[in-house]
């Protein structure tokens, strides 16, 4: 290996380990998860809230400089807190027998972690349609900048599981790197007719079927937590099967016709229509379509709503990392049949 | 005396890191080892090959 080579394989391993460390160890900012109890009545009740993530509750803060408000249709509830605790927070709340709207969302003003929200945090079961009396009616409180140092986003549902955004994304993208090169490399050997070309094809598509794979794999695990199935019929994962299988297909028309002369040319035109197909299937079609999976109906990948400027200090590590380590693992592949080409035709 | 106060110094601090975020670190340990041994498995790969690829353009004798 020349020095070039060392330093580029070695860069791709710090890389990954830097995100592994940042990716483990960076906490997630405070989020309310769960509202007690889950329907209320009118009259005076406890409530209290369950949060994740960092606790918003610092050292030297007191109860006062936090505040609970309820928010049914555009009127604002207020109620009285009666404790804070790390994670925790309760209050007691007097439900008025009318109401612009029976679900109630929950606004709760910290100091140093901004306005935590939970939507549809309660429901006033006997609540009739009307006004809010004028003494429950609660202002809007001086909202403080959230610093809370380096963390990551909470996104409701995702909460803590935002961290495979670091493994199952650049997989992704690494894929769609070597597959890129599998489909250059086929155009070359179509023109060309060069062996060369070919076992560039074949390492590639072997190396990105493996990370196609763990995307597949990662992303249903993610899915099963955060939508609540392992798959869902959605345009955006049918299309990442579809691709999988189709490349999948290349490996297959390789190994059925073993020695025959022909499986350069004929692999070579099969994988310029699989890197045509993965490309419609992944990046046009979904973009057409409504879809769980982010970046969709006609939004790019990613923006501001799926990131923010911690994760990606992390993320477009990631990106380099796993592509690099992708290209890594394609250049073996590719030595290895050159050199069994060669030991097969000397 | 000095080498085992370092050592002293070191597996103190490892602990305090371990133990550190609910043991949530021990975590990121496990996939630094992980990614340790892909990396050693693919640098002892690549030397093979390197070593291959020398035998293969070494003039036949």
């Amino acid at each position: 290996m020349n020095h070039w080579n060392r330093l580029w394989k070695f860069g791709s391993l710090l890389l990954l380990a830097y995100v592994i460390l940042r990716g483990f160890s960076t906490p997630l900012q405070p989020g309310l998860v769960e509202a007690e109890p889950n329907s209320l009545s009118a009259g005076t009740q406890d409530i209290s809230f369950v949060a994740v993530g960092q606790p918003f509750l610092r050292p030297g803060e007191g109860m006062e400089a936090f505040e609970l408000i309820l928010k049914s249709g555009t009127a604002l509830l207020k109620t009285e807190l009666t404790s804070v605790e790390a994670h925790r927070v309760s209050a007691t709340i007097e439900v008025p027998t009318t109401l612009p709207s029976p679900a109630l969302d929950a606004y709760l003003f910290t100091p140093s972690a901004g306005t935590l929200f939970l939507g549809n945090a309660f429901f006033v079961e006997d609540a009739e349609k009307g006004p809010l009396p004028s003494h429950l009616t609660a202002s809007i409180p001086q909202e403080s900048e959230p610093h809370l140092g380096f963390s990551f986003p909470y996104q409701p549902n995702i909460m803590e599981s935002i961290r495979n955004l670091l493994w199952h994304v650049p997989m992704w993208f690494a894929m769609f790197f070597v597959m890129g090169i599998g489909f250059v490399a086929s155009l070359a050997q179509l023109r060309t007719g060069n062996v060369n070309w070919d076992h560039r094809a074949e390492a590639a598509v072997r190396t990105g079927l493996v990370f196609g794979i763990l995307g597949l794999i990662t992303g249903s695990l993610w899915a099963r937590w955060t939508w609540g199935a392992w798959w869902v019929s959605d345009p955006q994962l049918n299309g990442a099967l579809v691709t999988v299988l189709l490349y999948s297909g290349y490996m297959i028309l390789r190994a059925a016709m073993g020695d025959d002369d022909r499986v350069g040319r004929l692999s070579a035109v099969y994988n310029v229509f699989a890197f045509v197909m993965l490309v419609i299937l992944l990046m046009v079609l979904p973009r057409y379509t409504e879809s769980l999976h982010p970046g969709k109906d006609g939004n790019p990948g990613f923006n501001s709503y799926d990131l923010d400027n911690s994760l990606r200090a992390v993320f477009y590590p990631a990106v380099i990392g796993w592509g690099a380590l992708c290209y890594w693992i394609y250049t073996l592949r590719l030595r290895m049949n050159r050199i069994e080409y060669r030991l097969l035709t000397q | 005396m000095k080498m085992s106060l370092l050592l002293h110094l070191f597996s103190s601090s490892m602990e305090g890191f371990f133990f550190g975020s609910g043991k949530a670190h021990v975590v990121t340990g496990v996939a630094l080892v992980i990614l340790a041994g892909l990396a050693l498995s693919l640098w002892r790969m690549d030397r093979r090959l390197s070593k291959m690829e020398d035998d293969l353009n070494a003039p036949q004798s």
